[in-house]
C-alpha cells in the first residue's frame, strides 16, 4: 500500500495484488496539506505532518487505519526563539528500544521529538539555537527539516536534514549536532567551502550499510561512507543532471540509489521534457534510465517527499497528480491518475 | 452564552460539530475554549492571520479585537478569509 499525501488530503493507494490494478481511498484529512505520511511499524499507528494555509501546521494520528484521526497537542517553537512554526514536514518514528518515541521535521528549521507517541512535541534545542542558524536562509519551500534518520546500530546518532542550512549529526541523542557538509558544493555561496547553508533536498542512510548515506543535493547526488564526514560527488557519470528532490534506496543493496533528475534549479521539471528515473548499481559510477511506461514527453515536477521505495519496487507521485509504480523492475504502470498535486509517498506493508 | 459557528475544515477537526455554545467574557475567552482553539490560534496566541470574526455580523477588530466582551452578543462566527489555493 502507498500513503500518497497530496495538497488536498491523504489518499491510501491499494493494490489487490495485480501490478496494474490499484485503487485509491480518499480523501483522507480532506483540505489538509500532507506534507508527508507514514506508519509507525513499531504499532501499526499512521502519522501525518498536515498544513492548512489557514489553519496552520499540525501532526495527525490515526490508530484505525485513517478511519479516524486525533490531532496532536499544539506544536509551537517557544517565545524566547522569537519564531513561530510555519509548517510540519516529515515524521519519523524513533528506533524500536524507544517505543514511545517519534521526531518531527518542521518549518523554520526546526526538530522536534515525542516521548509519547505523537500526544506532545518537544523542540530540540540544539537544533532551534544552534551557533551556525545565521548563517541559515529558506529556500523555496521554506527552511524546512526535512530529512531525519536515526542510526540503527546507536538510537542516539541522528542525522537531520535542513534547507538551507546542511546535513547534521548529533552523537548524543540530540544534545549537540555537528554541521557535516565537507565536499558538498553550495554555489550560491560566497564561500563554496562554507561549513553550513548548504541545500540538501533529500538524505537517506542505507538500512543495511548505516555509515552510508545519501544524498540528493540542489548541486548534485552525493555518497558518504563515513556517517557524512565527508562526501563524493557522484552525479557526473551519466546522470543528465545533478538536481533533482528525491532519493531512493534499495534496503538489500547498499550500492544502488535512484534519482528523478531535474532540469537545473531554475526549471524545476524533467530535462529535455524526458521524464525518468535513473538507478545506479555501482555506488554513482554510472547511471541508467528507467523510463519505460512513463509519459513522453513529460515536465514532471517530483518534490523532495514524493517518492519511495521497497524491497519488491519503486514508487513516485507527480505535481500533476499520477502515481507511477515500478512493474518487474522494468516497466513504471501509471497506478492512479488525477490526485491533487502529490506531495509526498510512502510505502508500507500494512495487516488492517 | 453564546453560539460559536465554525467552517467545515474546523468542525471536521471537532467531530463534525460546526456549533458551539460557550459562556465567556470575550471573543478571546469564546474562541480558546473551543476544541480547535490551536486551530484558530498560533503558539504564541495569535489569531491565524487569514481568518476573520464576526460578533453578531460585526467584524471582532472593529470592536477591540479578542477583548471584544461577550455580553448580549448572540453569535460569534469564525469565517476563513478568501485565500488559500
Amino acid at each position: 500500500m502507498a500513503l500518497v499525501g497530496t495538497r488536498k488530503g491523504l489518499f491510501l493507494v491499494r493494490s489487490d495484488g495485480h501490478p496494474r490494478r490499484w485503487q485509491a481511498q480518499g480523501p483522507l484529512l480532506d483540505g489538509w496539506g500532507v506534507y508527508h505520511a507514514t506508519v509507525d511499524r513499531r504499532d501499526g499507528t499512521l502519522y501525518a505532518a498536515a498544513n492548512h494555509v489557514i489553519y496552520g501546521p499540525t501532526v495527525q494520528r490515526s490508530e484505525d487505519s485513517g478511519t479516524t484521526w486525533s490531532r496532536s497537542k499544539q506544536i509551537g517553537l517557544p517565545v524566547d526563539s522569537g519564531m513561530t512554526l510555519s509548517a510540519a514536514w516529515h515524521v519519523e518514528p524513533g528506533p524500536p528500544e524507544r517505543p514511545e518515541v517519534l521526531y518531527l521535521g518542521a518549518e523554520p528549521g526546526a526538530l522536534f521529538t515525542s516521548r509519547d507517541r505523537g500526544e506532545t512535541w518537544d523542540v530540540n534545542r540544539g537544533i532551534l539555537e544552534h551557533p551556525t542558524r545565521d548563517r541559515w536562509f529558506p529556500g523555496a519551500g521554506g527552511m524546512c527539516c526535512h530529512s531525519i534518520q536515526v542510526d540503527p546500530r546507536d538510537p542516539d546518532c541522528i542525522y537531520v536534514g535542513i534547507t538551507a542550512a546542511g546535513v547534521f549529526r548529533s552523537d548524543d541523542g540530540g544534545l549537540t549536532w555537528r554541521p557535516i557538509n565537507r565536499n558538498v558544493a553550495a554555489d550560491f555561496l560566497a564561500d563554496p567551502h562554507a561549513e553550513v547553508g548548504h541545500c540538501p533536498h533529500k538524505v537517506l542512510l542505507h538500512p543495511a550499510r548505516p555509515d552510508r548515506l545519501w544524498q540528493q543535493n540542489h548541486f548534485g547526488v552525493y555518497l558518504s561512507d563515513d556517517q557524512g564526514d565527508t562526501w563524493i560527488r557522484v552525479d557526473g557519470n551519466g546522470l543528465p543532471s545533478g538536481f533533482g528532490f528525491p532519493i531512493m534506496l534499495d534496503p538489500n543493496d547498499a550500492e544502488k540509489a535512484f534519482v528523478i533528475p531535474e532540469k537545473s534549479p531554475e526549471y524545476h521539471y524533467s530535462p529535455a521534457g524526458k521524464l525518468a528515473v535513473y538507478e545506479t548499481r555501482d555506488s554513482g559510477m554510472s547511471w541508467k534510465a528507467i523510463d519505460a511506461g512513463l509519459p513522453k514527453p513529460a515536465w514532471a515536477a517530483v518534490l523532495r517527499e514524493a517518492a519511495a521505495s521497497d524491497d519488491e519496487s519503486l514508487y513516485f507521485g507527480t505535481q500533476s497528480g499520477s502515481l507511477f509504480v515500478l512493474d518487474d523492475g522494468e516497466r513504471w504502470v501509471e497506478a492512479v491518475r488525477h490526485l491533487p498535486p502529490i506531495l509526498s509517498v510512502e510505502v508500507t506493508t500494512w495487516s488492517e | 452564552m453564546v453560539r460559536i459557528v465554525v467552517p467545515g475544515i474546523l468542525a471536521a477537526q471537532a467531530e463534525g460539530r460546526k456549533s458551539f455554545e460557550v459562556e465567556a467574557e470575550t471573543v478571546g475567552d469564546a474562541l480558546r475554549a473551543l476544541p480547535v482553539a490551536d486551530l484558530i490560534f498560533n503558539e504564541r496566541g495569535d489569531l491565524n492571520g487569514h481568518l476573520n470574526i464576526y460578533l453578531d455580523g460585526t467584524d471582532v477588530r472593529e470592536r477591540g479585537g479578542m477583548h471584544c466582551p461577550l455580553a448580549g452578543a448572540a453569535e460569534l462566527r469564525v469565517v476563513a478569509m478568501v485565500s488559500g489555493g
